[in-house]
């Protein structure tokens, strides 16, 4: 009927030529030549811009691309290593307490390595930032502002995949710190209990060596529960000892791994109170501008109204001569 | 096999930010790690309720910026370019290319770019020896704005006037449903499937219908095309179901006001790309984000508003015991123990309280934006009266008909012009005959408030119009050439019915009810006069109805032409939730409207129609 009719009309005229794929390119470089052809360029030109789509030319890169690039294989390389002896690391009977700290002592080298090689990229930024400016008289060249924050950009993509690396590692580190409170913890328990088990175990060795003997010569007893005495007093304060510097042991591994958590956090807010610090810097900055421009403008304002006056009762004055003359 | 629109949308944009790359090339992706992103305000639109700025970066994406600022030279980087395929775009692209502002440009665009747009690229690069810069050229079919995972916009403004003016030529109504067929295209080449399509008989739901079966069908006869990129064979069982409907279907939807907390923000505060803007209590107006990485919003999205109430107020009492617990374990009170046992535990606890922290403010944060954003709807309905007008407007349409003192006293009471407008049309809707004294009465109480009544003059002659219409439709069928005015004729039956639907007792959405009923594909005498369209099947059997067509669907898209709103969305999502097997509805619009926008579509209709009570005629 007619709505087949109409739907029909439109759809014939409009989808003749339909994608069928996302991309695109193929058409592309077709229209291009027919576009070359209707151009009127040579058949050798056309034949160089659709090999040109086909090869590319080698690009060259920037030193900055370049020194970007190889800082992100050099932090990819730390993930693997990161990855590659993770099993090692956390396991605990794969490795040992030499070997981990060997591994963290690595890790914590390249990660050093890398935060350097990204400030070395920042402070390019700024001196390159610095130097144009320089050369330009202050002028403000707004052309390369785009390129300026890229490279902003970049950098800063780069130190978050850092800070994702070492967070990963941090979590492993964690899991290290756990064992060890957990290994100390056990001991300590079974020290308690073994220790309020002796005492027992002795007193009863005891009740049951009295018994038998009774009889022997009382001095030689009264040396011997004396030198009993001591030891067990002995074995008493070793073990409290022990209990101790078990415990100072294990609130130690709990304060570096609190230490640690806390110097990151703090760590976080010192950047952002810099950050803050140096917005305040410039808001100042923005302030005095502001002063000094408002100050003009009213200077320019009061000089303007004098002028205004003055020309005003001049032109009162000559009214009035005119008016006395005539 | 669930359906998640906007998971698949984000894959095909992180798919073109790696430059379309296949993603496990690990070496090759080195070489083009940093790049540009370049985008026209509509693609802007498109990108951001999926992509926040700072994952951009996760991605390579150093900078971001609008097609038509004005930007600096950035050597040495490959620039992606995602915008619509337009004269200005194109024009604005070899601009850029000719300069040249980038090192190569690997351009995508929206929907499909038609041949004559990339011969002018082609030609205009050639005339600047600079196109050899261009490396790919891709379509990327994504036309359209995904908000939540189930719910998708065309984006295309004043659908439904242009489609109900009596004025409007062949060739406009062409183009408008040429629009939306291609956004639904790209809906369908992103999710993957060939739906078989249903839809109402008349008006613009066939004609979309009908026009999207053929463009399906013409693409489908290559045989690597677009749908078996995604791997889909399209057994019977798996296909989808996509229903269309017309605004017209039911109008009262759109206009009503609704109390549930979702409809209510979008409608009273404007929520827009899933963001809102308040006015916070310092008076310095806040922008807040609400969209699926929001738990609240999530889970209270469909409650009503005093229920919403409680849940804040609950789980405000909820986070201050966990942070008076972790306090408490932390030594936040007087006396430290040196017990050795309790120093243990206690730096335990200090660990964990510190690692818990970032959560317990994650909470407070999202606690606190639900907080000022619930106060600031309280403002607004306690300004309008806006509990009042929507009770008043749900039992309008339960019972049929109001008290007529009743009706005139909330027309004088409190509310915004609009809300009163939006009464009195509601009142139309639902009652079956109005007596013309009422109704006069209505407009006499709408002019006295200062209300413009071209709305409801429109809504009233579409309603007279049916009595007049209705028999002359069935007998003079063949004598209607003019094409706009048998859409007319259309669109006002389809009001009847939805009219009809509305008086059923129970309250659920005349539209949710027919979505089910083709869904279950059980003989129902509502849906017999449906239209059945299936792209894959061979031309000659469209005649005969293969059961399987009209078997029962586990997955539906359903279409609103001419503008939805949250309302159908959320009665939508209750339907798949009440069911015992997983269904899923994915639920789109050619815009997503509050009932205030609508209105001002009917008023510009009353006001073509020559109808309005403003004197000056509009002028096209």
């Amino acid at each position: 009927m007619i709505l087949g009719r109409f739907t029909l009309k439109c759809l014939l005229v409009d989808y003749k030529v339909m994608a069928r794929s996302r991309d695109r390119t193929e058409d592309f470089k077709d229209a291009a030549r027919s576009a070359a052809l209707s151009l009127g360029f040579s058949e050798s030109k056309v034949a160089a811009i659709l090999a040109s789509f086909i090869m590319h030319k080698p690009r060259q890169r920037s030193p900055f691309t370049k020194a970007a690039l190889k800082t992100l294989e050099s932090i990819e390389a730390l993930e693997q290593f990161i990855v590659k002896h993770r099993k090692d690391y956390v396991d605990l009977h794969r490795t040992t307490e030499q070997e981990r700290d060997s591994i963290e002592h690595e890790v914590s080298a390249f990660v050093k390595a890398c935060k350097e090689q990204i400030d070395i990229l920042k402070n390019r930024i700024t001196d390159e930032e610095g130097n144009s400016k320089a050369w330009l008289g202050l002028r403000g060249d707004n052309s390369h502002v785009d390129t300026v924050a890229h490279k902003h950009g970049v950098v800063l993509i780069l130190s978050e995949r850092l800070h994702m690396v070492t967070a990963q590692f941090d979590q492993l580190r964690a899991i290290r710190f756990q064992d060890a409170i957990n290994r100390a913890m056990p001991r300590r328990k079974l020290n308690r209990v073994a220790n309020s088990e002796s005492p027992d175990i002795l007193k009863s060795n005891h009740l049951e060596l009295r018994e038998p003997e009774e009889l022997p010569a009382e001095p030689l007893r009264v040396q011997q529960q004396l030198l009993d005495d001591e030891t067990r007093a002995l074995q008493v304060e070793l073990t409290s000892l022990l209990d101790a510097v078990q415990e100072t042991e294990t609130k130690m591994v709990e304060m570096s791994a609190l230490n640690h958590l806390m110097s990151t956090h703090v760590l976080q807010q010192a950047q952002q109170i810099e950050f803050l610090y140096d917005q305040a810097v410039e808001a100042t900055k923005n302030v005095e501008l502001g002063n000094k421009e408002l100050s003009q403008a009213i200077d320019r304002n009061s000089g303007s109204r004098t002028f205004l006056l003055l020309f005003l009762v001049v032109l009162t004055f000559s009214i009035l001569f005119l008016d006395w003359y005539s | 096999m669930a359906l998640n629109l906007r998971q698949k949308q984000t894959n095909c944009i992180i798919r073109m930010l790696n430059l379309n790359q296949p993603s496990n090339s690990s070496g090759n992706a080195n070489e083009e790690v940093y790049k540009i992103l370049i985008y026209d305000k509509f693609c802007q639109d498109i990108l951001s309720p999926l992509i926040h700025v700072k994952d951009l970066r996760k991605y390579g994406v150093t900078l971001y910026f609008l097609i038509d600022k004005d930007r600096k030279s950035v050597p040495d980087v490959p620039a992606v370019y995602f915008v619509q395929a337009n004269q200005s775009n194109i024009q604005r692209i070899i601009a850029d290319v000719s300069r040249p502002l980038y090192e190569n440009f690997h351009l995508n665009f929206s929907s499909s770019i038609p041949r004559p747009l990339l011969e002018d690229l082609a030609t205009g690069t050639l005339k600047s020896d600079s196109i050899h810069r261009i490396s790919k050229v891709h379509d990327q079919y994504l036309e359209f704005i995904t908000l939540e995972d189930n719910i998708f916009s065309l984006a295309q403004k004043s659908s439904y006037v242009q489609l109900n003016d009596p004025s409007a030529g062949d060739r406009d109504i062409e183009e408008i449903i040429e629009n939306i067929v291609s956004g639904l295209f790209g809906v369908l080449a992103t999710l993957a499937v060939v739906p078989i399509i249903r839809c109402p008989r008349g008006g613009p739901a066939e004609m979309v219908a009908s026009a999207l079966d053929l463009r399906l069908r013409d693409h489908l006869i290559t045989k690597n095309n677009l749908f078996t990129e995604g791997g889909n064979l399209g057994s019977s069982f798996q296909r989808p179901i996509l229903c269309i409907f017309d605004r017209n279907f039911e109008l009262s939807v759109g206009i009503q006001h609704d109390f549930r907390y979702r409809p209510l923000v979008h409608d009273a505060l404007g929520l827009k790309l899933n963001r809102l803007n308040v006015q916070g209590e310092k008076g310095a107006p806040r922008s807040y984000e609400l969209d699926t990485s929001d738990p609240f919003w999530v889970a209270n999205g469909s409650l009503e508003f005093p229920e919403v109430a409680v849940e804040i107020e609950t789980q405000l009492s909820k986070y201050k015991r966990d942070v008076d617990e972790v306090n408490k374990r932390t030594g936040g009170q007087d006396g430290a123990d040196f017990d050795g046992q309790d120093l243990i535990g206690n730096t335990k606890h200090l660990m964990n309280a510190v690692n818990s922290l970032p959560e317990l403010t994650e909470r407070k944060k999202v606690i606190d934006k639900h907080t000022n954003i619930a106060t600031v709807l309280l403002g607004e309905i306690k300004e309008r009266s806006l509990d009042s007008y929507a009770k008043k407007e749900s039992d309008m349409l339960i019972k049929g008909g109001i008290d007529r003192h009743e009706l005139l006293s909330v027309l004088r009471g409190k509310g915004s012009k609009v809300d009163k407008l939006r009464f009195a049309i509601i009142y139309l809707l639902s009652a079956e005959t109005t007596p013309q004294s009422e109704v006069e009465a209505v407009e006499v109480a709408l002019r006295e408030s200062e209300v413009d009544t071209s709305a409801f003059l429109y809504v009233k002659k579409i309603k007279s119009l049916n009595v007049s219409l209705a028999s002359a439709n069935s007998a003079s069928k063949n004598n209607i050439v003019d094409w706009a005015e048998k859409l007319y004729g259309q669109s006002i039956s389809a009001v009847t019915s939805g009219m009809k639907n509305l008086l059923s007792s129970d309250r659920q959405l005349a539209l949710t009810r027919t979505v089910e009923a083709l869904m279950e594909g059980r003989p129902n005498p509502e849906i017999e006069s449906y239209l059945v369209f299936d792209p894959r099947a061979p031309k000659s059997s469209s005649g005969t109805s293969s059961s399987h067509l009209k078997g029962p669907f586990k997955e539906a898209i359903v279409f609103m032409i001419g503008g939805g709103n949250y309302v159908e969305y959320g009665s939508l999502q209750e339907l798949t939730h009440r069911q015992q097997l997983a269904k899923h509805v994915i639920y789109g619009t050619t815009e997503i409207l509050t009932g205030g926008e609508f209105v001002e579509q009917l008023t510009l209709l009353g006001q073509k129609m020559g109808l309005g009570s403003s004197s000056i005629p509009s002028a096209h």
